[in-house]
């Protein structure tokens, strides 16, 4: 069977096309001004890699925009699709820190790749991905170089609030601090906030092996690198981090579809 | 006679005033640069200019605000949530209720009839209603800081945020001009959820009339106004609010040079509202006796024992370092409570410790 699975963030929106031996498309795209057409467009490009036109197979939908789309009616938490889409890719991970534009979301997962326990933060910037991006505006790098940079620091500047218009304050300081803080320490300073900030997270429902990152953030070394450092141990990547949701709904949306042919 | 001088370095504005046998002869508000000693020097040429006096013939300075550490010139320091009490009172001795609202932080303030803070609490972790929030709107609007008040008045229809959160609602505010929404309307929306903010942390303190608003925001119109609906009470509002903090620590000059001994302040609440939650760690410093057995058993290192200056004895209080991030640092009373371990509530005798998560 082939199945849909579409997850709307609030930076891009995420399309999954699986089929009985795996994925067979995907696509990434930034939802523009319109929601519904972006959906369209994501999910048009994820049929085309699967080469299939065929609009209608069976799709769920999740992330924070799935209600602004009509077209497709079954919608499931994130959180839900996480667990699966994870189980899916590394079957061995119980527990899933997902770093995405506008929250953070660290769940549990049994064996049978169900939801077991979930905390989430997305009521402030301070943390986020959308954090990051302002940073890197901020210094004036592109945001994958500064994974680089902070890969070459020789120490963290010490970023203390986690409010991210006052950090921004805290790192103009250290910039035209005389003399001024190294770049890399700067990066590393700031990513070792975002960290501390999400291990506090991570602390309400228990860390517990094997830890796996997904969403955008998690595409950046630097700050999984930190993350290790802080946890004491290598944590799992999947290859493309930010379509687990997508695939995790795609998932569902083969279970609810074998549960209606029965 | 007497002349004495209070300076106020707030994370945005630095204010002073300079009293002569209690009465204000010069007052001046100046921008905050980045560096400390010079913005204070500035500071205080600039009200010693006004008055036609040289810093020699000031007989004491009291600092305060957040940068009161870094006043060479200045003989003590006085935190500002004392100075905001003691520069009402001054004004308004009928005044049981203060809400400070700077450019960079909160307050809610409760005080007795002589001035004397009773209870308070602060929001310096989040920039959501403050100062500065209002500045980034501003800047998306393309206005000025000083128009924003009076236009937010002119409101039809005020638009409804989703967030506190700066940054969230910087992105909010440019998809409203996007599409087109008035200026005006925005800004009442804003408004709303500043007032609404501000409102909790007044719940916090619990309100008592008279009322006030002191700090940079209270010469906003629309705030003032919104803030008002909202707490149900007209507040007497001094003819400058933002030099309040000033004023109270030239009064404490004033009552240093004559040889008054200090009052202890009482409860003192640490901590921050986030969007995730209140996390307050409150203190009874009349209840405290420095005995340092909380600090001893606190596993992540928040508390410390501090001899403050003209005090008697010393007190636990909460470490600056840990102050803007309890929430990742302390693990809360009930985790704490539910390891089996002594944890800093169950081993205070006279129960002067309480979290508030």
């Amino acid at each position: 069977m082939k199945t849909l699975g579409v997850d709307i963030g609030s930076l891009n929106i995420k399309a999954v096309v699986l089929g009985d031996d795996g994925i067979l498309g995907a696509s990434i795209v930034p939802p523009g001004d319109e929601i519904e057409a972006g959906a369209r467009k994501a999910i048009g490009m994820a049929l085309a890699q699967a080469s299939l036109s065929n609009n209608s197979l069976p799709a769920a939908a999740t992330g924070t925009g799935a209600k602004l789309i009509s077209f497709i009616p079954q919608q499931k938490a994130i959180t839900t699709c996480l667990a699966r889409g994870i189980h899916y890719l590394l079957p061995s991970a119980r527990m899933v820190i997902d770093m995405g534009a506008e929250s953070t979301t660290i769940l549990k997962v049994n064996e049978r790749g169900r939801l077991a326990d979930w905390v989430n933060h997305d009521k402030c910037a301070s943390g986020t991905g959308l954090f990051l991006q302002q940073m890197a505006k901020l210094m004036g790098v592109p945001l994958e170089e500064m994974a680089h940079l902070s890969l070459q620091a020789h120490a963290r500047a010490d970023i203390s609030n986690t409010c991210a218009v006052f950090a921004e304050s805290e790192v103009i300081s250290h910039v035209h601090r005389d003399p001024p803080t190294p770049k890399e320490d700067i990066v590393a300073g700031i990513y070792a906030s975002i960290v501390s900030r999400t291990m506090s997270l991570c602390k309400r429902v228990g860390i517990t092996k094997d830890v796996a990152v997904t969403g955008g953030v998690a595409l950046n070394d630097g700050l999984v690198n930190i993350m290790e450092q802080e946890l004491g141990f290598k944590v799992l990547k999947p290859k493309s981090p930010q379509i687990v949701a997508a695939l995790g709904a795609a998932i569902i949306a083969e279970e609810t579809a074998e549960k209606g042919t029965k | 006679m007497i002349i004495v001088a209070g300076i106020d370095i707030g994370s945005r504005a630095a204010k002073a005033v300079i009293m002569k046998n209690g009465t204000i002869i010069s007052t001046t508000i100046c921008d905050t640069g980045p560096e400390s000693v010079k913005t204070a020097n500035t500071t205080i040429n600039s009200v010693l200019k006004g008055a036609g006096l040289s810093l020699d013939a000031v007989d004491y300075v009291v600092a305060t605000g957040y940068g009161r550490i870094l006043v060479p010139f200045a003989q003590e320091n006085v935190s500002e949530i004392s100075c905001h009490a003691r520069g009402i009172n001054w004004y308004y001795p009928s005044v049981r209720t203060i809400l400070d609202m700077g450019g960079q932080d909160c307050k809610a303030i409760r005080c007795d009839a002589e001035g004397h803070v009773t209870n308070f609490v602060m929001n310096d972790k989040c920039a959501g209603g403050t100062g500065r929030f209002l500045e980034m709107i501003a800047e998306v609007l393309g206005i000025k800081l000083g128009e924003i008040g009076d236009l937010a008045l002119k409101s039809q229809k005020a638009i409804s945020f989703n967030t506190i959160c700066a940054v969230f609602a910087r992105s909010e505010a440019i998809a409203h001009v996007r599409k087109g929404v008035a200026s005006s309307d925005i800004l009442a929306g804003l408004n709303e959820a500043i007032a609404t903010r501000c409102l909790n942390l007044l719940l916090k303190v619990s309100i008592e009339k008279d009322f006030t608003i002191t700090g940079g925001i209270a010469k906003n119109k629309g705030m003032v106004a919104k803030i008002s609906e909202k707490v149900g009470l007209e507040p007497l509002l001094a003819d400058d609010p933002q030099i309040i903090g000033a004023v109270g620590a030239a009064l404490f000059a004033q009552e240093r040079y004559m040889g008054k001994e200090s009052r202890e302040e009482a409860k003192l609440q640490y901590g921050y509202n986030d969007g995730t939650g209140d996390y307050y760690i409150t203190i009874d410093s009349r209840k405290c006796d420095g005995c340092g057995k909380c600090v001893r058993v606190c596993p992540a290192a928040v508390l410390e024992i501090v001899q403050e200056d003209g005090r008697k004895q010393p007190k636990a209080k909460v470490t600056e370092a840990a102050r803007k991030r309890l929430s990742i640092l302390c693990p809360g009373y009930h985790i704490c409570s539910s390891s089996g371990e002594e944890n800093c509530r169950s081993v205070c005798q006279h129960d002067a410790i309480s979290l508030s998560w």
